[in-house]
């Protein structure tokens, strides 16, 4: 029964997540999709777990034994993939009912999102699954990772062996954020878990979001969501979940059912975008407005600690930046701090004129010992009271040498302050930009790519965790 | 709590879904929430004594669960200020009304306390396919009608939501007190959007419901006009 998860049915997602073995149903011929890539993406990223590669026609894959069919396997297995002919799947999922698997991703596509005859066959799947007590993921997705466990089954070349264990989950009903669809290991970006949920014609938004929400190894939830499926639930749970971490979501699909014809001007009026925006904010959910956002808003939450206030600190190298940051904080109700009489004075004598409500660093620059007075500046600006979150602008010099020193002085500034620090790289070059931002992560300082990200990011912090301290 | 409401089963029993002004009210009343003063009439001579117990000036309306659209037929008369202009008002009422519609059931003319005028707003509720019932607020009139200056909450809501979907329109300065206007009661109004989420919550027989509009006071807010439709 859907809405009453019981402690059979969450194990049976955790499997998804963390299997002790994986079977995969599909093609083992070499190439860029299919079972011989999942096989060989799980051992690139070193799956810990059993492997066993089924099919009829091979007999060893990748050094792997390779089964003609489930049944044939002698142990138990706890997650299946399958990647086959749509018609075929019904009887692989009999045979998977007979074997008493219960977690089931069928990657396979076609289903009710092709036509009436795959819409048919999705029924049947699912039919045969709620009669085992089968969970199946999709289908027509691509499936999930876990980064604590190398758990990255992924059906076509991602190009690279390992995804950074991180805090972010991110689920969408798109395989646009599986590892062959994101730089994950080039911008060293950290996360918890990963799923494309597809047709989701049983594991749904609201499954993943209560799995989620016990899972220790994700502070913030991230979703792109298509529709949803009961709104009352996903109510129900969000508003739960959003009590303890940040849930983030980008929504599209703005229905025709919504303007339907009505009585009252309650009914023609409700459209069904602005009740689900109504939903969010009754569920403190974080709504999120582009595609980017999905991943680039979570890491505020994934690497920083919440902001006390909606004070902010900015620190620029040009004065112009500092305006635009303030403009665009006030979108969020953030407000620029004023330095504490204290601090200023104590600006003042590092350079004349730095203690400003904008920290302009540009001018101090051009002094001989300029990363010792650097990092004083930052220190000091860190340590007033009167500042809950920072802007923190860096120009990376076209120089590698001056990378490495803003990188050694946040390797040693890591951990000493509890504030928020948002940071916006920019410079003469890109790969040296590209290079500090995924290793300035690495030590837990998150980079957004523009200006207006990285104080939006400051924002919804300062919103969640102003909404969070409302109800306690 | 089901069940509580005995005009829900009389109206299921004649085989209708919308309930008259009258009743709607009624079942207002009774959910707490203050509305215009309002009395069926069945005679001519029941309307005047009723006008004149109630006081001057007053409003007629037709009562008919067959009238929707009760200005439109000429079902409405406001601002009644004598005995004479009641009579008068009555016999029009239901003259015209009987021309449009020969076949109504009628169930007699309401007389109404004209409410003093406040500012104008409207809560109403619908059921969304995806999240079920979820009830609206905004201002009244040509913000609502032609701005779509509202805001959404799913039900149930909760007093921070009621606070929010009020703040959250455009019009919230007008209640705040414009231009020497004088402010409209929050809190009261904050309170009919919480009484109306627990009266769509206990009774999902109720398919919509509307308040439009309501008058809003510096020390309260009454229903002025209101309609229930069942599923």
């Amino acid at each position: 029964m859907k809405g009453e998860v019981s402690g059979s049915e969450k194990s049976a997602l955790s499997l998804f997540f963390e299997p002790q073995s994986v079977a995969v149903i599909g093609s083992l011929r070499e190439g860029y999709f299919g079972g011989y890539v999942v096989v060989k993406t799980l051992l690139n990223a070193g799956f810990g777990g059993k492997i066993y590669p089924v099919n009829p026609s091979y007999q060893e894959v990748l050094g792997l034994k390779v089964y003609p069919s489930i049944n044939e396997i002698p142990e138990k297995i706890d997650l299946v993939l399958i990647m086959i002919n749509r018609r075929s799947v019904p009887d692989v999922m009999r045979e998977c009912a007979g074997k008493g698997i219960k977690s089931v991703i069928v990657v396979a596509d076609g289903f009710a999102e092709r036509d009436e005859e795959g819409a048919k066959l999705q029924n049947e799947i699912l039919e045969i699954a709620r009669e085992a007590g089968i969970r199946i993921l999709g289908p027509n997705t691509a499936g999930v990772v876990n980064s604590a466990n190398g758990l990255i089954p992924d059906p076509y070349e991602p190009g690279y062996k390992k995804v950074k264990p991180g805090a972010v989950a991110i689920c969408a009903q798109t395989g646009m954020i599986n590892p062959q669809a994101f730089p994950y290991a080039d911008l060293h970006y950290g996360v918890s878990k990963i799923c494309d949920y597809g047709n989701k014609c049983d594991v749904d938004e609201c499954d993943l979001l209560e799995y989620l929400e016990s899972d220790p190894a994700t502070k913030v939830i991230t979703m792109y969501l298509e529709s949803i499926q009961d709104g009352q639930r996903f109510l129900k749970i969000s508003k739960r979940v959003t009590a303890q971490k940040p849930v983030l979501i980008l929504k599209s699909g703005r229905t025709k059912e919504g303007a339907k014809v009505s009585a009252s001007h309650t009914g023609a009026l409700a459209v069904d975008d602005q009740i689900f925006s109504a939903a969010c904010k009754q569920a403190g959910i974080i709504r999120l407005e582009k595609f980017r956002e999905l991943f680039e808003l979570p890491k505020i939450f994934s690497l920083q600690p919440l902001p006390k206030g909606n004070r902010l600190g900015i620190v620029t190298f040009t004065g112009g930046v500092g305006v635009l940051a303030i403009d665009e904080g006030s979108k969020y109700g953030l407000s620029v701090a004023r330095l504490s009489p204290e601090i200023a004075k104590k600006l003042d004598a590092i350079f004349p004129g730095l203690g400003k409500t904008v920290v302009d660093i540009g001018p101090p620059m051009a002094v001989n010992n300029y990363m010792t007075i650097y990092s004083e500046i930052i220190k000091t600006v860190l340590s007033d009271d009167h500042i809950d979150c920072l802007f923190n602008v860096i120009w990376t010099s076209p120089f590698k040498e001056f990378v490495e020193e803003y990188l050694k002085f946040y390797g040693e500034l890591r951990g000493s302050h509890q504030k928020t620090i948002a940071t916006w790289i920019y410079g003469p070059s890109i790969p040296l930009i590209n290079d500090m931002s995924g290793r300035m992560e690495d030590l837990g300082f998150p980079v957004f790519s523009d200006l207006e990200t990285a104080i939006k990011a400051l924002g919804i912090a300062y919103q969640y965790s102003n909404r969070k301290k409302g109800e306690e | 709590m089901m069940g509580k409401f005995s005009i829900f089963d009389q109206v299921k029993k004649e085989g209708r879904s919308i309930l008259t002004e009258f009743e709607s009210k009624k079942i207002l009343k009774q959910a707490g929430i203050s509305v215009v003063e309002t009395k069926l009439a069945k005679t001519q001579k029941e309307a005047v004594s009723l006008s004149q117990k109630m006081g001057f000036p007053v409003a007629l309306k037709i009562t008919s669960p067959d009238v929707i659209h009760k200005s439109d037929s000429g079902g409405v008369k406001l601002s009644i200020n004598s005995v004479a202009e009641v009579k008068k008002a009555y016999d029009e009422i239901l003259k015209k009304v009987r021309k449009q519609y020969p076949d109504a059931i009628i169930h007699g003319v309401s007389v109404q306390k004209m409410a003093l005028p406040g500012t104008e707003v409207i809560v109403g509720t619908s059921k969304d396919p995806q999240f079920g019932p979820v009830i609206m607020f905004g201002l009244g009139g040509i913000f609502v009608e032609l701005l779509k200056d509202v805001s959404f909450r799913v039900i149930p809501v909760e007093q921070r939501d009621a606070q929010e979907m009020i703040k959250e329109i455009k019009g919230y300065p007008l209640l705040q007190g414009y231009r020497g206007k004088e402010p409209a009661n929050i809190s009261a109004l904050v309170e009919i959007i919480l009484k109306i989420s627990k009266l769509i919550e206990e009774n999902p027989q109720i398919k919509e419901l509307e308040l439009n509009p309501i008058f809003a006071y510096k020390n309260k807010a009454v229903a002025v006009d209101a309609r229930i439709i069942l599923e």
